[in-house]
């Protein structure tokens, strides 16, 4: 789950990262009250989870006799279609040079990988096509705590050694708080030293419950509804409800149907070792759409019993045609129980997505 | 066939849970079906002394391998204890550890497989469907049913799609020498490069398929590590970016991963490409 940035700002702040002096505001006129605080430079950051914010108008300059009208012109703006509902005010830092520091997970090498750049602010995939020698990369077992000093050295080349703290404390945020993706940018020089100009965190989903983060906002109400049932379910557009289980399969599933030029309705992907239960909320959560005309189950039994999806399916009782195609663990249970039902069955998900297409036409 | 045969000693930890008694008595019918040696042990904190399926149950892992030769163990432990289980198990001397658990957080993972390598223990997974060599052993969860013994091999990041390629293969006549579930997750123990390495070593395996989807560029760094003759299939062409399809892995993240770019790139690199499962078969004949 995204961070916005004043609450990614608050956790460097716990790490020990300089951060600017700042204030989250939720009405323009609230600027006002901390303008003596910020100095009389400020900078009005809309808090939207939006990429290249600032290109999108989402950053204004402010001075004490404007502040109060320039907020209120960012909060009546939508930024790529997001509107504005809290700004983070700042105080304008007299900055000497820029800097790029992020610490990611690397798939390729499993460890922790951290970039730095010379030049902060821009977008980084872009620098990097541009010049691959403009950042720098190291990877950091996992096993240390601390990013060694030789690493660091390696990473910061000629910047200032000033900047070596300010990174090994994003390192320990991003440990700490099961980070998917710890980035400053710009990382900030300035005569009072180095701040966190910008910040972005992105906590890894399977770790939310020991982060103490309840809700995962990036998800729709929908979706969070069918996590607590242990799915994953995404909405799309076309008319054909699709259920599968094992994220590949489904995809697959999906890509099929935009093969034969037909439209999926969702992504429904019950997960491993679905029982009845939860086969039969899925079966109901995607017939409940309006738009759905048939329902397309793609089942290959692994640690998924075919005979506890037959049987939850049978139990939704749902209206739209639902077409079966199951293959795995305990299938001739499960072929036998919905054929006692009269469900339609198919051999291939070729021939399944076909059938489901003829309905859906 | 790769990471093991019929000899193959397995413990399962987390033995005693509704998945791991469920797929002990799989492995073993299995095991029994080819002549192998299957779940000699498992293990679940305090609950030695038990049986499962005619496997003892120990405590730890240290103690399982003190009575029983093993050298495998399929991990289904819960998430939040997932990744001491595989420092449990490479730390008391276990080669191959196939972890079948959902969820681990990546921080997790990425520590727990950093700490097998120093046990030089071999992690497949975390997320993924164990191995299957037909005829010699199954290592997880794979319906054995499906595949038959033969000269091509299979990987993939997926667990009912690979089910799924494996049901054509053998429909079409083709056989499998080894097929791995690499897993879904964003850090994996094993990734492609690492399973093409053993292939390539393996005198069984003639050309493999392998099976990615969005997320990440492995599939590509795995089709540049080898020389045996591949083709691939990659999932999620349709899938809208920024939306994590299922697998924690399947995310299009910054324009990055998306299953149109890694298709061009595999097909820039003269490999074929599916353009869905039933066609695989065909294309496997055409490079073998």
């Amino acid at each position: 789950m995204k961070l916005l940035e004043y609450e990614a700002k608050r956790v460097f702040a716990e790490y020990g990262i300089p951060v600017p002096k700042g204030a989250v505001i939720r009405a323009p006129e609230e600027v006002a009250a901390h303008m003596e605080d910020l100095g009389d430079g400020v900078v009005l950051k809309a808090q939207v989870d939006v990429g290249g914010r600032g290109k999108a108008g989402g950053v204004l300059m402010a001075d004490k006799a404007t502040a109060v009208a320039t907020a209120r012109e960012l909060f009546s703006r939508e930024i790529k279609g997001v509107p504005v509902r809290e700004v983070l005010a700042e105080e304008r830092l007299p900055i000497e040079h820029e800097y790029y520091v992020s610490i990611a997970v690397d798939r390729s090498s499993k460890q922790p990988v951290v970039l730095f750049a010379d030049a902060g602010g821009v977008e980084i995939e872009k620098m990097a096509a541009e010049d691959e020698s403009a950042v720098r990369r190291v990877v950091v077992s996992p096993l240390l705590s601390d990013i060694p000093p030789f690493l660091m050295r390696e990473l910061l080349g000629d910047a200032p050694k000033e900047l070596a703290p300010v990174i090994n404390s994003l390192y320990h945020v991003f440990q700490g708080k099961d980070a998917m993706l710890a980035e400053i940018n710009p990382l900030v020089t300035t005569a009072r030293g180095v701040y966190a100009a910008d910040a972005k965190l992105i906590v890894d989903d399977n770790a939310l419950a020991r982060q103490g983060i309840t809700v995962n906002r990036d998800l729709s109400e929908r979706e969070r509804e069918a996590e607590k049932h242990g799915f994953s379910y995404v909405e799309l557009d076309g008319t054909i409800g699709v259920i599968g289980n094992g994220a590949g399969l489904t995809m697959s599933t999906l890509d099929l149907i935009e093969f034969y030029n037909g439209r999926a309705a969702n992504f429904l992907d019950v997960g491993g070792g679905a029982d009845q239960e939860r086969v039969m909320y899925a079966v109901r959560l995607v017939a409940s759409m309006p738009k759905v005309k048939v329902i397309v189950v793609n089942l290959l039994g692994g640690i998924t019993r075919c005979d506890e999806v037959a049987k939850g399916i049978i139990a939704a009782g749902v209206e739209p045609t639902v077409i079966v195609r199951m293959a795995g663990t305990n299938e001739e249970e499960g072929r036998r129980l919905l054929a006692e039902c009269g469900y339609r069955m198919l051999e291939s998900m070729d021939a399944a997505v076909r059938a489901a297409m003829e309905v859906a036409e | 066939m790769i990471y093991g045969d019929k000899n193959l000693g397995v413990i399962v930890q987390n033995i005693t849970g509704r998945q791991g008694t469920f797929h002990t008595e799989l492995m073993n019918a299995y095991a029994r079906e080819v002549g192998g040696r299957g779940v000699v042990a498992g293990v679940a904190p305090g609950k030695a002394g038990k049986e499962v399926h005619g496997a003892p149950v120990y405590n730890t892992v240290k103690e399982a391998l003190r009575e029983h030769d093993a050298t495998a163990s399929v991990i289904f432990v819960p998430a939040g204890a997932a990744g001491d289980a595989i420092m449990e198990a490479a730390h008391a001397g276990i080669e191959l550890a196939v972890v079948i658990t959902e969820h681990i957080p990546v921080h997790d993972a990425m520590k727990a497989i950093a700490y097998a390598k120093l046990h030089d223990c071999t992690v497949i997974g975390p997320n993924c469907p164990g191995l299957l060599s037909p005829g010699e052993c199954k290592l997880g969860i794979m319906p054995a049913h499906l595949a038959r013994r033969g000269n091509v091999g299979v990987v993939s990041r997926s667990g009912t799609l690979t089910y799924e390629v494996v049901d054509e293969l053998t429909r079409a006549g083709i056989g499998q020498s080894t097929v791995v579930g690499i897993g879904g997750d964003p850090v994996i123990g094993q990734t492609f490069v690492d399973v093409l390495a053993r292939f390539e070593e393996d005198p069984q395996t003639k050309a493999v398929v392998v099976i990615g989807e969005v997320g990440g560029n492995l599939e590509e760094e795995g089709v540049r590590s080898t020389n045996l003759p591949v083709v691939t299939y990659i999932a999620g062409v349709s899938a809208p970016p920024e939306k994590r399809m299922g697998h924690a892995g399947a995310i299009i993240e910054g324009g990055e991963g998306d299953a149109r770019s890694k298709v061009r790139r595999l097909a820039a690199l003269n490999v074929p490409v599916a353009s869905r499962p039933s066609e695989i078969p065909e294309l496997i004949r055409e490079v073998l």
